[in-house]
């Protein structure tokens, strides 16, 4: 093995690309007419979705009993969905805010598409609660607001924080990818010759210079809002993991959830955005901007919010039979012999076992092998919440009120409409913005900074 | 300005000043100054030259015009003129329910009830207190009756079979036609074939009928009855029936096959004494032995059980007859040469446990009683009889209402007549009287095939039945709360029924159509026919007997009002043994092969409830199977045929077979197949069609023990599997992590008589739990709702589900959604299993809503849906549920129900959707919707009820005023239902309890039902 140089920091964008060449190859799908190929995939995405449509359309003509809820599962795929998709939106999060604040220049070349990834990812999140209600029509009283019935909320309930917490996130996201996408529409603005884009791009660059003044504001009004949004990372699934801790379910009645969430948050939203990026990378080109080096890094946080995950798994069993309380021990054991261990082995292959291949910094950097164990992960974050859900509640405290819970068609379409929505949305972002920060980029290239070596490097 | 400067001698006044005139104060400012408005605005008002619309004109015709446009755009539609009542009826008061009391006529026993109504129609039925023998009590069939009334599939008018389909016609079409075939059938039979008649008066119109038309015969019978057991009665006392018996007086009870508890049919009052005799109140216990085929409630709440094949228990008893002579019973019986102990050995009973048995029987004598099942021969039947009577058991049978048949029941051998007859054409008119004998007739009496060779073939009945679409006529009669009646089921005592609503539909009662066809005029008919007659049969027959001190109408008001007239008529007493009567007894046969017994169906009894939804979906109170009956089978058996529950069997009985799926029943005896009866109908209605199998198929009328019990059935593997479904899902027996959970978990914690007497308070034990909390405890004032149920005393039956189900307007939900996990039921009854699945112990528990004072359920809901009220309820906000179910899955009792769907418009036909069924209703109740929890209730709308009297009456509402619909209808007062904080009240004992315990009460959310703890009276050496 050849020894590394740490003294060198590897460079975020290779190929000694030119500040104009990133301009150029970033947005340049921007500028193209829209391909075959880009309409055979917005095809499919948007057939997906419009399976998931017609699901939902003929759950709210019937009612959710067309789903496989009971008594006494009542909460199934929409929850499980739920959760995994505010999961999946953390990533995007955790790289813009934390990595942003811990000056990890890598960032730049994935955030904006990780940024995007989170919205897309709270947008699906965003539509499970209010569909799994009996009554939809009714979700506004989740919302506090005055009213002559002098009602309000039920501030006990997680899920009214849920409603605040996940609202929360989605703005924050969605103000905090904003202003970073301001000086690139600039850059848009004054790159194009269309009059019709030329219009919107001035309305959303907000009259952007490039002007230092505005650099200055830009940059402080960034920081503002990765400092909001990193607490945000902690505390959306940390509520959302309130929604089991706080009830009395063993198996959820449990105090390891918060961080235990988190990280498996963080782990399949890295894992999602490392499934995207690998088709990015390589439909637009930009090995030299999202490089391999990136993917390496995402790996080895996916091994290390793994081992997260593994911990807590092995803890909750470990915690339950130290408690001595005879329903705590009997729902781990029935989550791992039960009836739903297959769910459960799943699970733990897919989120302990297979991640450990990343120790191996030759897979850690082959993109085949890399797909595939991050498609795992994302498979095996899923089931997490499917065992959460539904061995717990399958069989609770009374064991004459034990049941089985069968997802039917209508839970399958929903949940693969709400993969139609992510990708749907995904692949019109990558025709309409640009997928890379283009300033940031600029900025983290080689020779952007002044230095002492006029941008050459180290000898 | 000049001017301004000129005029600016004096000092500038204002220290603020806003413009140079009125800094100095010029003339014309001042001027304006005084004036408030400008020249022209305000003066010179001209009346004449304004409009002459007055502002208040304006505003009116705003206002009228604004109406307009607002009430003649909206799509109101004329729903039809709603008329006030001009007179206001004297005992209708909106919104205040009305009783009446009347007689329940589904089945032979003849219950007093009190039918509720509110604004003219029925809604509930709940027993009458007054009734001698029911006490208040009605069995769940009779509970779920109402919505006999309401079935949309009611016939509305009578048809005639025109080719193959029927026709409308109207009565007088019927009646002449009728008639017609009456006067001509020229000396050929008119066979009434009828239910067993309980009505006096009934009986002296068909009395009637056949003077008129001397040809005419009454075929009474009951396709599952109790006419062995009578036979052998009166083979053994001369004559009369198999009294009721004092069960609150037994000391100890075997039970051979009889499912006394569960389905007798004299059940009610059977359930109430026995239980009588369970009171742990007053530390009064019988011990109840069962020796039994299958699992049957008796056995579920028996003490000691064996399990033993039905047709062995001949042999059982000899045996057991040759132990108690051994011990000097001096039993008259022939037991050729049986020895119980290697009889025990043969068929694994246990020896020590039928070493207490022996014991019990001897050193209980006149304080124990032999009961055998209805479906046993005859022989088993005089068996019991001579060892009652010799061990001086018969001073348990009642003397004081004794069983007083009307019109004794037709035996099987004089229907095969009739249809003999019938095939020989010597029948004219064959007319059923609301029966059905083409589905519940034994097949070889090929009774189908006799009936066409009838003239003519008429049907009596609410909903068209298997007899009725082979009928030439069918006629519509009215539902029992349109009718008038009277009954008599025990001396002693009449029980009057009247109508509490005039028929929905253009339907006839039964007596007012033969009435007419007596008389031969179709005009004779009109609604008060059969009234004034019944009147006129009381006035001049019954009443006199009475010697009543009344005249008769005030009696007869009387009577009608109070539903019950007691007479001072000393039943007949119990005649003398025939100590020869034993010697007939035939040598036992040897068995072999599989014995299949035949039993009435706990829930739809001989398939007449078939139609009823709320009966389908009463979980089964062993196998919680619901809307389906099933072969049940011992695991040992169905090991050895390699069946697994759901599998198909073919069960073949001489010539006829069925093909039915088995359950496997832990508890079965070896080598047994049960069925039960009353399911498979073909034309059952829009709900009971084609639900189950018929197996009435395999009942023959010869080379059975008797109709019901048959022996050398042979059973085999059919292939194929069919969907039972339970209530109680998934958990059919508990082996490794599952094993014996409710004791682990104390969800059941029972202990033994010997237990208690040495230690009363041995439960509390057990149960010591910190109520530490982080919140301050809240105080409940005033009245505060609990429940207490005792669990010595609940036997598992279900007549509270139904009971719930009517009073709180629960759907009925289907079978595939039962599957789903997604009953309904607020109330439900849990069975759990414990030991060896061949040998299971059994227990009951009704779980409800448990209001907790911690409820889990209402700080996780977002919308506060769910909320606490200052009387200690838990109560469900439908409006404001939005439906995330999150208190559902919270409830660590699974005790809230979701409407998944808007489950009456759920089944294809929207049958519940149908607008009569919205009558069956009750109004203080909300019919909830789709996407809404629900749960029990604690029936808030009685508490609110007993409130706003209390308030009418200004005084404490107290918790005796209040009776949970559950605890109505519970036959052995097992549910106690009052105030926590009252002291004084009844309910106080029961919340308090040594023996109580609260279930889950580990997790601290302070339940407020209070189980009480079931003792097993076993034996002093085995605990």
């Amino acid at each position: 093995m050849s020894t590394v140089d740490y003294s060198v920091e590897v460079p975020a964008v290779q190929g000694r690309l030119s500040l104009s060449e990133i301009e150029e190859l970033v947005a340049k799908p921007l500028d193209s007419k829209p391909d075959k190929k880009f309409y055979i995939a917005l095809g499919i995405s948007t057939s997906v979705l419009g399976i998931g449509a017609i699901c939902l359309l003929i759950t709210f003509l019937n009612g959710v009993g067309m789903w496989g809820n009971n008594q006494p599962v009542s909460w199934g795929f929409p929850i499980v969905n739920f959760v995994f998709w505010v999961g999946i939106g953390h990533a995007g999060t955790l790289i813009s805010a934390i990595l942003f604040l811990l000056r990890q220049k890598w960032r730049t070349g994935i955030a904006r598409f990780a940024e995007a990834m989170t919205i897309f990812a709270v947008m699906c999140a965003g539509i499970f609660p209010v569909i799994h209600t009996g009554r939809p029509w009714l979700a506004g009283y989740l919302m506090p607001y005055p009213n002559q019935h002098s009602l309000w909320v039920n501030f006990t309930s997680p899920l009214v924080w849920d409603v605040f917490a996940v609202s929360v996130y989605f703005t924050v996201s969605l103000v905090f990818w904003y202003t970073g996408l301001i000086p690139d529409f600039a850059t848009l603005r004054d790159r194009t010759t269309s009059k019709i884009k030329k219009t919107i791009y001035s309305i959303f660059s907000l009259g952007w210079r490039h002007s230092t003044r505005h650099w200055q504001h830009y940059e402080k009004a960034y920081v503002i809002l990765a400092g909001f949004a990193t607490p945000l990372v902690l505390s959306v699934h940390t509520i959302v993991s309130f929604d089991f801790a706080v009830s009395i379910m063993p198996g959820w009645h449990t105090t390891i959830f918060p961080p235990y969430f988190v990280a498996g948050a963080i782990f399949s939203g890295f894992a999602m955005v490392v499934t995207v990026l690998i088709f990015v990378r390589k439909i637009f080109d930009l090995q030299n901007i999202i490089t391999i080096d990136h993917l390496e890094k995402m790996n080895k946080v996916i091994l290390a919010t793994g081992m997260m995950v593994g911990y807590a798994y092995g803890m909750e069993f470990f915690i339950a039979w130290y408690s001595g309380v005879q329903f705590e021990q009997f729902v781990f054991i029935n989550r791992a012999f039960g009836p739903y261990a297959w769910a459960y082995w799943i699970m733990v292959s897919c989120n302990v076992f297979i991640p450990q291949l990343f120790w191996f910094k030759k897979i850690r950097r082959s993109v085949p092998v890399m797909l595939i164990i991050v498609i795992f992960v994302n498979v095996g974050m899923w089931f997490e919440r499917f065992v959460i859900v539904v061995t717990s509640l399958h069989r609770d405290y009374l064991p004459s009120s034990w049941g089985m819970y069968a997802p039917t068609l209508y839970d399958a379409g929903i949940l693969l409409g709400s993969f139609g929505l992510f990708f749907t949305l995904v692949i019109l972002f990558t025709k309409a913005l640009p997928v890379v920060s283009i300033s940031e980029v600029k900025a983290v290239a080689d020779g952007a900074q002044p230095s002492h070596h006029g941008g050459e490097k180290h000898g | 300005m000049s001017d301004i400067k000129k005029t600016s001698s004096q000092n500038p006044d204002p220290h603020y000043w806003q413009s140079f005139e009125e800094l100095y104060n010029s003339k014309e400012f001042i001027e304006l100054n005084q004036n408030e408005f400008k020249e022209g605005v305000s003066e010179n008002i001209d009346a004449g030259g304004m409009s002459a619309l007055s502002r208040r004109k304006f505003l009116a015709l705003l206002g009228a015009s604004a109406a307009i446009a607002g009430t003649s755009c909206t799509d109101y539609r004329d729903k039809g003129e709603i008329v006030p009542y001009n007179k206001k009826p004297e005992e209708i008061l909106p919104g205040r329910p009305n009783y009446y009391a009347s007689t329940c006529m589904q089945c032979e026993n003849a219950c007093g009830i009190l039918v509720r109504t509110r604004e003219g129609r029925p809604i509930k039925l709940d027993g009458n207190l007054d009734h001698p023998v029911s006490k208040g009590k009605i069995c769940a069939q009779g509970q779920a009756s109402i919505m006999g009334l309401y079935d949309p599939d009611r016939l509305k008018n009578p048809k005639k079979k025109l080719d193959t389909r029927l026709i409308d016609i109207n009565w007088k079409t019927a009646d002449e036609e009728i008639y017609f075939e009456l006067i001509n059938s020229g000396g050929s039979e008119i066979a009434i074939i009828t239910n067993k008649i309980v009505s006096p008066t009934t009986k002296e119109v068909l009395d009637q009928f056949i003077e008129i038309y001397p040809s005419a015969k009454v075929y009474s019978y009951e396709p599952i009855n109790n006419e062995v057991r009578n036979s052998a009665w009166e083979k053994c006392y001369g004559d009369g029936e198999y009294p009721a018996i004092k069960w609150n007086e037994a000391k100890v009870i075997l039970s051979l096959d009889s499912d006394f508890l569960g389905s007798s049919n004299n059940k009610i009052e059977t359930a109430r004494l026995y239980a009588e005799g369970r009171d742990v109140m007053n530390k009064n216990f019988s011990r109840l032995y069962t020796v039994e085929g299958n699992l049957s409630v008796t056995g579920m709440n028996s003490d000691y059980r064996f399990r033993l094949r039905p047709d062995l228990q001949m042999n059982f008893i000899l045996a057991l007859t040759s132990e108690l002579n051994k011990r000097g019973a001096g039993i008259s019986l022939d037991t050729f040469g049986m020895d119980l102990k290697n009889f025990a050995d043969e068929n694994a009973l246990k020896l020590e446990t039928i070493d207490h048995l022996v014991n019990d029987l001897i050193s209980n004598k006149g304080k124990a009683i032999l009961h055998a099942g209805d479906h046993l021969p005859e022989d088993v039947h005089v068996a019991i009889n001579t060892i009652n009577h010799a061990l001086g058991n018969d001073v348990l049978y009642n003397n004081k209402y004794v069983m007083n048949s009307v019109q004794p029941l037709r035996t099987f051998e004089e229907i095969q007549l009739l249809t003999s007859r019938m095939k020989n054409g010597d029948v004219a008119v064959a007319i059923h009287i609301n029966t059905n004998p083409v589905y519940d007739l034994p097949g070889d009496f090929g009774y189908t095939e006799a009936l066409k060779s009838v003239g003519s073939a008429i049907s009596f009945v609410e909903v068209e039945n298997e007899t009725s679409s082979v009928s030439n006529y069918v006629l519509p009669i009215n539902n029992q709360l349109e009718s008038w009646g009277d009954a008599k089921t025990r001396s002693g005592f009449y029980s009057m029924q009247q109508p509490v609503i005039s028929p929905l539909y253009d339907t006839r009662q039964t007596e007012s159509i033969l009435l007419t066809w007596m008389d031969g005029d179709p005009a004779f008919y009109n609604d008060k026919v059969y009234h004034s007659f019944l009147i006129k049969n009381w006035e001049q027959k019954i009443y006199p007997s009475l010697n009543h001190k009344l005249d008769f109408n005030r009696f007869w008001n009387g009577a009608l009002h109070d539903g019950i007239v007691i007479t001072n008529e000393k039943g007949k007493g119990i005649g003398s043994f025939n100590v020869n009567v034993a010697q007939n007894i035939k040598t036992p046969n040897s068995v072999d092969g599989f014995s299949l017994q035949l039993k009435e169906s706990y829930a739809v009894r001989d398939g007449r409830f078939a139609n009823n939804g709320w009966l389908q979906e009463l979980p089964h109170p062993v196998s919680k199977i619901v809307w389906d009956n099933y072969a049940a089978i011992s695991p040992t058996s169905a090991n050895e045929l390699g069946l697994n529950s759901n599998d198909l069997i073919e069960v073949t009985n001489g010539n006829s077979s069925l093909k039915i799926p088995v359950m496997i029943q832990p508890g079965a005896a070896d080598d047994t197949i049960t069925i039960e009866l009353g399911y498979g109908r073909t034309n059952g209605g829009t709900v009971g069609t084609g639900i189950g199998f018929n197996s009435f198929s395999l009942f023959t009328s010869k080379s059975g023990l008797t109709p019901f019990l048959y022996s050398g059935v042979n059973v085999k593997k059919n292939g194929g599997t069919y969907k039972l479904v339970t209530s109680q899902t998934i958990y059919a027996f508990n082996e490794g992590i599952t094993k014996d959970l409710p004791e682990k978990r104390k969800i059941i914690q029972e202990g033994t008589v010997n237990q208690y007497s040495k230690d009363p308070s041995f439960i509390k034990h057990e149960n010591h739990y910190s109520d530490l909390t982080v919140y301050p405890p809240i105080e409940y004032k005033g009245v505060k709702w609990g429940m207490a149920i005792d669990m010595n005393k609940c036997l598992g039956c279900g007549e509270c589900v139904v009971a719930c189900n009517v009073e709180n307007n629960i759907p009925v939900v289907g079978k595939e959604q039962v599957d789903e996990g997604r009953d309904m039921h607020w109330l439900r009854v849990d069975r759990y299993y414990t030991g060896a699945p061949e040998e299971p112990k059994v227990s009951n528990q009704v779980l409800i809503c448990q209001h907790c004072d911690n409820a889990p359920c209402e700080n996780v809901c977002p919308v506060v849906a769910t909320t606490h009220s200052p009387d200690g309820l838990n109560q469900m906000v439908y409006n404001r549920c939005v439906g995330t179910r999150y208190c559902s899955n919270n409830c660590p009792y699974k005790v809230r129900r979701f409407n998944y769907f808007n489950y009456r418009d759920y089944f294809k036909d929207g049958y519940q959707e149908s607008p009569v069924f919205a009558l069956l209703q009750n109004p203080e109740v909300t019919v909830r919707s789709r996407g809404v929890m629900e749960k029990c209730t604690f029936c808030v709308q009685r508490i609110s009820d007993a409130r706003a009297e209390a308030t009418k009456e200004n005084r404490e509402l107290k918790g005796s005023d209040v009776k949970t619909a559950c605890q109505e209808a519970c036959g052995t007062n097992a549910i106690q239902f009052g105030d926590i904080n009252n002291e004084k009240e009844e309910f106080h004992k029961y919340r308090n309890h040594e023996l109580g315990y609260y279930v889950l009460e580990e997790i601290n959310i302070k339940p407020n039902v209070t189980y009480i703890a079931r003792l097993r009276n076993t034996h002093s050496e085995e605990s």
